[in-house]
């Protein structure tokens, strides 16, 4: 009890104290953790999904935008090389 | 709850953690539905509240600050869908009606005498509680049922803590009424 102005003996305070816990029914309990951590299951599978979907988009672009300037680069290079020899 | 431990579950449940929801599960659920029972006095309601409380915290748990307080958190969810049920039944009294006298609740291991006492006691104070308006029944139910601060009651209601101090100081004096006059003696002289 945090209600720390009141009085020892206080009509209030011994009432409030003598009220007791109570819980929803077990089976309740249950169906809640459950549809819980159904959604939170739900979430993290979301999120894999999207994170995969990112990694695969990277994955093959990376090496196509790597491999088009390594072309480019180097079909420059020749060119430059025969414009000396020219 | 120890507020370390407080930060952690709350930086596990944001991120995903099925033992972290199960923690503050078991941790809050108990006194979030004696919360919700003595708001409605009604066990079907308060299960049906519990539940979408409960929902609203994982399905929002990447809402969460870093540094959210768990319990202001839940109690301002599940006292908002409450105001709503009432609201959407149209219960338009500010009081309810006592509890249904069936009312389950767990045995303390007491003398039967002490057990007696004890039932009539209770019995006098949920009664009391149910004759209050619902501000004054919420803030008793927060401050003094629930052990929250006065500070961290105004977080729920989204008021001045002096304003919520206020409201538990004549929240407490109409319970005190309440309860006096409900003692055998009482009734005896007024009959």
């Amino acid at each position: 009890m945090s209600m720390t102005t009141w009085e020892p003996g206080d009509v209030v305070e011994e009432g409030l104290s003598a009220l007791r816990a109570h819980d929803a029914p077990p089976e309740r309990v249950e169906r809640i953790r459950a549809r819980c951590v159904a959604a939170l299951a739900a979430r993290r599978r979301t999120e894999e999904a999207r994170g995969w979907s990112l990694a695969g988009w990277r994955g093959w672009l990376e090496p196509a935008l790597a491999l088009g300037l390594g072309a480019l680069y180097l079909a420059e290079a020749i060119s430059r090389a025969l414009a000396v020899y020219r | 709850m120890d507020r370390e431990i407080e930060l952690r579950l709350v930086a596990r449940l944001t991120a995903g953690d099925p033992a972290a929801f199960e923690a503050i599960y078991e941790a809050y659920r108990p006194r979030l539905f004696g919360f919700l029972v003595r708001l409605s006095r009604r066990r079907d309601v308060a299960e049906d509240l519990l539940e979408e409380t409960w929902l609203r915290l994982v399905t929002r748990a990447t809402t969460l600050t870093a540094d959210a307080r768990l319990a202001p958190w839940l109690f301002t969810v599940a006292r908002n869908l409450y105001l709503s049920w009432r609201r959407s039944r149209a219960v338009d009294s500010t009081r309810t009606s006592e509890l249904d006298p069936a009312w389950p609740a767990p045995e303390r291991g007491d003398s039967p005498f002490e057990a007696a006492a004890r039932a009539e006691l209770e019995r006098r104070v949920e009664a009391a509680l149910a004759r209050l308006p619902l501000r004054d029944r919420e803030v008793l139910l927060l401050v003094g049922v629930e052990g929250m601060t006065p500070s961290e009651a105004a977080g729920v209601y989204g008021l001045p803590a002096v304003t919520v101090r206020a409201r538990l100081h004549r929240a407490r004096e109409r319970l005190a009424a309440e309860i006096r006059a409900s003692r055998p003696e009482s009734r005896a002289k007024a009959g």
